[in-house]
């Protein structure tokens, strides 16, 4: 085997530092829950990294056995992530996670996020040779039910 | 300890990549356009990431160092861009980007049935994800909160603190000199030299941390045979895998039936109820 | 014979005590018939009482069961049935006993009619426990019993403010004196040999040879501090007036036969401890010399009657200090058998004089005011010659029982001016002439209570009488009635279908006539014949006592005692019985001394200045440094409750990446700690 030292350790080591810290900062900073569970995804990654480089060093498969250990989370994970994505967004028709803060103290007031007076930046109609009809809506979108479910039940 | 140039430069990978980031992350900064701020954040983290670079040492061979940094780097770029992309299309692909440089520094560590699965999980995950993102994200133009970013500076602070703890405990570790002023390259000499440590601090044969550098040196768990010779690859992951962690695999599998069974009963679509539908009876008048 | 009743003595303060608890638990039941249990259980105290007299003896003690063990200090719950103790437990339960059947009368139709009997029982056991006790923690257990029993009788009516003021006051007093009284169990403790505060070892010669100068003076004077305040003397006497506020009764049970001789009983008690600190005993005398002369010339103008009989009940107090003050080398024994027998016939003619006067004021619609009625001879045969012997015996009128005792007392008096030591004798010279004064001041206020209640022209109270007027008005000026006249209104009881100037039933009317003979006898069977002297001699560490070799009756101490009577009574019949101009001119001619003494020389009012008015601006001083304990104690109860409101409820804003920051921030600063500081 080609020898490994401490040296090419330490790469994956700063490598997976960085993704990590990187992963976290991205499901901190952003609202999106598709983004937040990718950054999510990241730091797992990182991990990984890490835990190979430490195998290798070792000479022993401990460090793979974990890794492939954190992918069935991840699987699982991504599942359950996304099935509970799915569910969310029929509530909110939004995959805005700040709309989700009922978990807080009663007297304190929910969370505003200081609104963006732009609105959706509208995607430029596809240029080409072909250029396909809109179609109108026909008629009203029916009403989503938009109140929490706790109401609803009753 | 750390050097000074070392520290020095280790500061400016922290500074200008916290400054980059937190430019380039969707949100306002006042009237300034925001495709101008984001190149000059651009610019910064991309400085920042050559700096974190230097840091790297390369492998003994050419083929390896140019292998190596090119995937690291591909890896640290996009796992920046995934965070930063407005578009959440754009940010599950440069995902996959992240995932797929992952996969070359595992094949450049030996774990090439990693490599493969890694690949293969993901790229049905991202799959999956892109499809999610067409079915649900609004298609008339991005949402507001994938144009704002919620308490960036507080958030690239405190993850860059973090980015920052680690980087410096890395750096500030030394590989302890072999006792007889040979330098320890073998992988076996490294597993040896563990077992010595756990038998000079004299700790008895039923201590905790004696039985794990035990297991360390197991033939089964040993990348290299008896005689020094590698193993083949997946047939020795296959024999450590089912000799020593045989129930982690069964706690895998079976966590996975778990999440399967638990994402369709999240998933599995409901009646909704609308105003006006008859209420549902109670159990009771049964 | 005499082990098996000194086995039992347990019996005197329990049989009270059942019948309170009887009363207690069938109060509903029993209402009218309350009185039952309590005079029987009384009444078989007195007969338990009656068969202990026999067994007494310096040592005989009942068996001690365990009370309090604390490492080394131990105090079993043991009797002891020596002279002094028989004595005063056959006193007390034969007056309570007559005392409960006259309020069985006298209280008949009042609401709280129970509770006052329940009451009664509980004094009396809680009486004869203090004068039984082998220790003094026990005493002072009783001790304190006997303060609260008092407390809750004075303050009987507590609907009425003048009541509970009064029985405020008796207790808040008391407790100074309690201070005195603990301080000096605690020195006793520590000074005495093996810790042990039971009279036997306190008392012994051992103990009181190793005791040093120093505590033997500084614990007698501490026993008399506590004694001043529960037998009422200056400076600490204010309260017992006040405290006839409560039903008559109590006042001849409690503030007049019983509970006040308590302090005297102590100092009995201690003597030979007390005779060993001469200075203190100078004290004991000048004090009670001090508060009798200064009680009896308020006793001089005091227009209600029962007044009268409490600062006459001060000053007799005051003549029995004086008999234990005179105890100086070999006068001691003489002296205080003098003091108790003084308590002991006291206790018969005072309480009857009370009981007396509770007759008149039952029969006079519950006024005791004596410028409102006059001339009752004809309509209250027996109360008037009943009250006429109590107050010969008062006077100190030949061979009545208050004249062997007060002769006796000053006959001491006159000893110890010979005995006392180098320097001293000059105290007890004065002692002695003012207590002479005070014996014909003493009969002179008797015969004018005497003379103006029963003689003259017939007069019935009426509401037309000036007195009463200025009386409501009195009453609608100050809303609340505290001052001294308001005895008018006194009795919350009915006395349904009972006619004003009618002489009392005969159940009121029988015990008045037993105690009114034994007013008379009691001295001339006891004194002379030396019975009471013999039985006092079996108490503990009185054979030891210094005593004369001789004494037989001093002619010229008798003379003097009589002739201090003789004129005292006369001179009242002189001013009043046929309402002479004589006083009114002499008020008027010595008009600032007859406004002091009317006014009880103010001491009331000097008190509520000086004591009161400093304990209040102590009050406030205090209530402004208890503001900033206040403000602190809020302000570090303010924290939290900021902390968990104000302070950290916006962390609990519902949003997970708000956590996750916080956790990562967490794990970061950890991280750093762990490189930096670790």
């Amino acid at each position: 085997m080609t020898p490994f030292p401490f040296e090419l350790l330490m790469n994956y080591l700063l490598v997976g530092a960085a993704l990590m810290a990187l992963g976290m900062l991205g499901f901190l900073s952003r609202r999106n829950l598709i983004v937040m569970f990718l950054s999510a995804e990241m730091m797992l990654q990182g991990t990984a990294l890490t835990l190979v480089g430490f195998g290798r060093y070792h000479g022993n498969w401990t460090g793979q056995i974990f890794t492939i250990v954190i992918l069935t989370v991840a699987a699982c994970e991504a599942s359950v992530a996304l099935a509970l994505i799915l569910i969310l967004f029929k509530r909110r028709s939004s995959l805005d996670v700040t709309l989700w803060n009922e978990l807080r103290e009663s007297t304190q007031a929910p969370f505003e996020e200081p609104t963006v007076e732009e609105e959706a930046e509208s995607v430029a109609p596809a240029l080409g040779p072909e250029s396909y009809p809109h179609l109108t809506r026909a008629g009203l979108e029916p009403a989503h039910p938009t109140s929490p479910w706790i109401e609803r039940r009753k | 300890m750390l050097e000074k140039r070392d520290l020095i430069l280790a500061i400016a990978v922290i500074v200008l990549g916290a400054t980059g980031t937190y430019l380039m992350l969707p949100h306002r900064h006042g009237s300034a356009k925001p495709r101008r701020v984001h190149l000059i954040g651009a610019v910064l983290a991309g400085l920042a990431l050559l700096l974190f670079a230097t840091f790297w040492r390369a492998p003994a061979s050419a083929i390896s160092s140019l292998f190596f940094y090119a995937f690291s780097l591909a890896a640290v770029a996009g796992g920046l861009l995934t965070i930063t992309s407005r578009n959440p299309i754009h940010s599950a692909l440069w995902f996959a980007s992240v995932v797929l440089s992952t996969s070359g520094l595992f094949l450049l560590a030996g774990a090439q049935f990693l490599a493969a699965g890694t690949v293969i999980v993901y790229a049905g995950a991202i799959i999956v994800t892109f499809l999610f993102v067409i079915m649900l994200a609004q298609m008339e133009g991005r949402a507001p909160y994938d144009r704002a970013a919620r308490a960036p500076g507080r958030a690239t602070f405190s993850c860059f603190l973090l980015f920052w703890a680690l980087f410096y405990a890395l750096l500030i570790v030394r590989v302890a000199p072999h006792p007889k002023g040979v330098a320890i390259d073998t992988d076996n000499e490294r597993l040896v030299r563990s077992g010595e440590i756990a038998s000079s601090y004299g700790l008895k044969a039923d201590h905790p941390a004696r039985l794990i550098s035990e297991l360390a040196r197991r033939d089964t768990l040993r990348m290299d045979d008896i005689s020094k010779r590698p193993k083949p690859h997946v047939a020795g992951l296959g024999e450590a895998l089912y000799t020593e962690h045989l129930i982690s695999v069964e706690l895998a599998g079976t966590l996975l039936f778990v999440a399967l069974i638990g994402a369709l009963a999240i998933a599995t679509p409901k009646l909704p109820i609308r105003p006006g539908d008859p209420r549902p009876q109670p159990l009771t008048k049964l | 014979m005499s082990q098996f009743l000194a086995h039992n003595a347990w019996l005197v303060p329990f049989f009270p005590l059942l019948g309170s608890f009887i009363v207690v638990v069938a109060a509903k039941w029993l209402r009218e018939q309350s009185h039952l249990p309590i005079v029987a259980g009384i009444a078989l105290s007195f007969l338990v009482s009656f068969s202990l007299w026999m067994v007494a003896g310096p040592d005989v003690t009942s068996p001690a069961i365990e009370w309090l063990t604390i490492s080394g200090f131990n105090v079993p719950i043991q009797f002891r049935l020596d002279g002094l103790t028989t004595m005063m437990l056959a006193m007390v339960t034969f007056v309570a006993t007559l005392i409960a059947v006259f309020a069985s009368g006298y209280m008949a139709g009042d609401p709280g009619y129970p509770r006052f009997f329940a009451l009664i029982g509980l004094f009396v056991f809680s009486m004869t426990g203090l004068v039984l006790s082998n220790n003094y923690v026990l005493t002072y257990l009783f001790w304190e019993g006997v303060g609260v029993c008092s407390y809750m009788l004075v303050g009987f009516w507590h609907s009425k403010p003048s009541a509970a003021a009064a029985a405020k006051k008796a207790f808040l007093v008391n407790r100074i004196g309690d201070f005195g009284f603990a301080i000096a169990i605690f020195w006793l403790w520590s000074a005495s040999i093996n810790h042990d505060v039971s009279y036997g070892n306190v008392l012994s010669r051992e103990n009181l040879d190793q005791l040093g100068p120093a505590a033997i003076m500084g614990i007698s004077f501490l026993l008399f501090w506590g004694a001043t305040a529960k037998s009422a003397q200056v400076p600490l006497y204010v309260w017992l007036p006040d405290a006839m506020e409560g039903p008559t009764p109590v006042s001849a049970l409690i503030h007049a036969a019983t509970m006040v001789t308590a302090g005297v009983y102590l100092i009995a008690r201690s003597t030979p401890l007390l005779v060993r600190a001469h200075e203190v005993q100078a004290l004991v005398a000048v004090i009670g010399c001090l508060t009798a002369l200064l009680s009896a010339t308020i006793a001089l103008t005091q227009t209600d009657l029962k007044r009268v009989m409490a600062y006459s009940t001060v000053s007799q107090l005051g003549f029995m200090f004086m008999g234990l003050g005179a105890g100086v080398n070999n006068v001691a024994q003489l002296a205080v058998f003098a003091a108790m027998f003084h308590l002991f016939t006291h206790a018969f003619f005072k309480a009857l004089l009370f009981l007396a006067s509770g007759s008149v004021m039952h029969a006079m619609g519950n006024v005791i005011d004596m410028r409102r009625f006059s001339g009752l001879r004809h309509r209250l045969p027996i109360t008037h010659l009943t009250f006429a012997a109590g107050g010969l015996a008062l006077a100190g009128f030949p061979l009545t029982a208050g004249f062997w005792s007060k002769d006796e007392i000053l006959l001491a008096l006159k000893h110890a001016a010979h005995q006392a030591e180098p320097g001293w004798g000059g105290i007890y010279v004065a002692v002695y002439w003012i207590a002479v004064l005070t014996a014909f001041m003493t009969a002179f206020y008797t015969g004018r209570a005497y003379f103006l209640t029963f003689w003259g022209p017939e007069k019935l109270p009426s509401p037309q009488d000036p007195e009463a007027l200025a009386e409501a008005v009195d009453e609608v000026d100050h809303g609340s009635s505290h001052t001294e006249h308001d005895h008018g209104h006194d009795a919350g009881h009915g006395h349904d279908g009972h006619h004003v100037g009618q002489e009392s039933p005969p159940i009121m009317t029988y015990p008045l006539m037993i105690l009114a003979v034994c007013a008379l006898i009691v001295g001339l069977i006891f004194g002379p014949t030396g019975l009471f002297e013999h039985h006092l001699h079996l108490t503990l560490g009185y054979e030891h006592l210094g005593h004369l070799e001789a004494h037989g009756a001093d002619w010229l101490v008798m003379l003097m005692g009589s002739l201090a009577a003789i004129l005292g009574l006369g001179l009242s019949y002189l001013f009043y019985a046929h309402r002479s101009p004589i006083p009114a001119q002499l008020a008027e001619r010595l008009r600032p001394l007859y406004l002091a003494s009317y006014n009880k020389f103010w001491i009331d009012e000097i008190y509520e200045k000086a004591v009161v008015g400093t304990t209040l601006l102590l009050a406030e001083i205090s209530a402004i440094f208890d503001m900033v304990i206040d403000a602190i104690v809020r302000g570090i109860a303010y924290l939290p409750r900021w902390l968990g409101g104000a302070g950290l409820a916006p962390f609990q804003n519902g949003l997970v990446q708000f956590y996750a920051g916080v956790t990562a921030m967490g794990v970061a600063f950890l991280l750093i700690i762990v490189l930096f500081w670790l």
